[in-house]
């Protein structure tokens, strides 16, 4: 039996999981909601992970391609979300250690020119995102990243990392407070 | 400074690092291919399914290489062991079949399989102290080797029983399916053992039957390793 056909305008208001169970039946408008409820989320994460647009927009196609190929493995009443950014993170990491396997073979052939000064900055209200995380180790960035920049819950960040949620919990408050020291830090010298 | 100051600092820094709307150009061209190749898939069965039938497996292999082999070991254990011993074989099996399951599908929840490893090895010794109390260690290397032979030689098939199962679903991390798939497989070698070796002096069983499982976990996740990598390998090659 066919399910209901789905419109752009319910599509828009169904739930991640359901667009998802639509996409495996083969359902263009439920794969196109997804796709752009989700890329934006993903290409957010990538964007803070890779600091590059470029490398942004090459992991986000990879990670749609993943997920494609994988979607008969998505389990009807499952939570969506982390299951695609559980994909999500294993392209980034697959990327970053061909990066460094790259980085650890390349050769410098030449002196390169010294790079143009570049214009002062305008000034800002704040620190930058680059500064705030970098401040914190791998791990960490990862969770903050997933709770704040990508909007996950706790629940959704553990599912996605295959851990607990009392140790995301745990990573989310030793961030927090690694951050609070960098931002009274920033404060005092100002 | 409070959390809720700390979270306003994240959002506004974010918002004038990551420009909402940016992605637009890369979001048509994964909707193209994706739209191109669209056809529906059967999804998974539930997990309750999977993780039954990896039970089933390890008790059909175990019973069927021990009945090949002979049942001697079965009829010389008291009551108390069967009863110490099966339950905690069958409970560890549960686990590793849990977290085989898990391996399957991302995101579906924590690994167990280290878990269920180190428990296998941990436990064991600790169940077969309990039960046997022949201490007699003459002859260890010359009866045991046999035993871990025989024992590995029904984890091995099963290994691969498992993984062939394990490729139906979508694995993201190769390692801990390995390790799952190892322990559930050397579990079921144990289990043959208990049923086949009549041999019950308490070294010989702790050493050789519980060295089945460890070997297996080990092979489990060097092979998982292995896959793991190939398959990074070939997902990053330029098209």
């Amino acid at each position: 039996m066919m399910g209901p056909r789905v419109t752009p305008e319910t599509a828009a208001s169904e739930g991640l999981e359901s667009l998802m169970c639509r996409y495996q039946q083969a359902d263009e408008e439920a794969a196109s909601a997804l796709i752009g409820r989700v890329s934006p989320l993903l290409f957010r994460y990538f964007l803070v992970q890779a600091s590059n647009r470029r490398y942004a927009d090459d992991l986000l196609q990879e990670t749609w391609m993943r997920i494609h190929k994988a979607r008969h493995a998505y389990r009807r009443g499952e939570p969506a979300l982390p299951w695609i950014f559980a994909i999500a993170r294993h392209t980034g990491l697959d990327h970053y250690r061909k990066a460094r396997r790259f980085e650890t073979r390349e050769k410098q052939v030449a002196v390169l020119p010294e790079p143009a000064a570049a214009n002062p900055d305008p000034p800002r209200e704040g620190p930058d995102l680059d500064t705030i995380l970098a401040a914190l180790p791998e791990r960490q960035r990862e969770v903050i990243v997933m709770l704040k920049i990508s909007g996950m819950t706790i629940d959704e960040v553990a599912r996605a990392t295959s851990s607990s949620a009392g140790s995301v919990k745990q990573k989310a408050h030793r961030a927090y407070q690694k951050l609070r020291e960098v931002f009274s830090a920033g404060r005092r010298m100002r | 400074m409070t959390s809720g100051e700390m979270d306003k600092i994240l959002a506004k820094a974010a918002d004038r690092a990551l420009p909402r709307g940016a992605e637009a150009a890369a979001i048509g061209r994964v909707e193209g291919a994706i739209l191109k190749d669209l056809r529906p898939v059967r999804p998974l069965a539930p997990a309750w399914v999977f993780t039954l039938s990896f039970v089933a497996l390890f008790a059909a292999a175990a019973a069927a290489s021990a009945s090949a082999l002979g049942m001697h070991g079965l009829p010389v254990l008291s009551g108390l062991q069967r009863g110490l011993i099966f339950p905690a074989l069958l409970a560890t099996a549960w686990l590793a079949a849990a977290a085989c399951t898990r391996a399957m599908s991302p995101a579906a929840g924590s690994r167990l399989g280290g878990a269920a490893l180190v428990l296998a090895v941990g436990v064991f010794p600790i169940v077969f102290a309990l039960v046997f109390h022949d201490y007699d260690a003459r002859n260890l290397v010359r009866e045991g080797i046999p035993c871990l032979v025989a024992g590995l030689c029904v984890a091995i098939p099963t290994g691969l029983a498992i993984a062939w199962i394990l490729r139906r679903g979508f694995v993201l991390d190769w390692s801990a399916a390995g390790i799952a798939a190892g322990a559930l497989s050397g579990l079921a070698g144990l289990t043959m053992l208990e049923l086949h070796c009549a041999n019950l002096k308490a070294i010989h069983v702790i050493v050789w039957h519980v060295a089945v499982v460890l070997v297996s976990g080990m092979l489990g996740l060097g092979i998982g390793s292995i896959a793991g990598a190939a398959r990074r390998r070939a997902v990053s090659q330029p098209c």
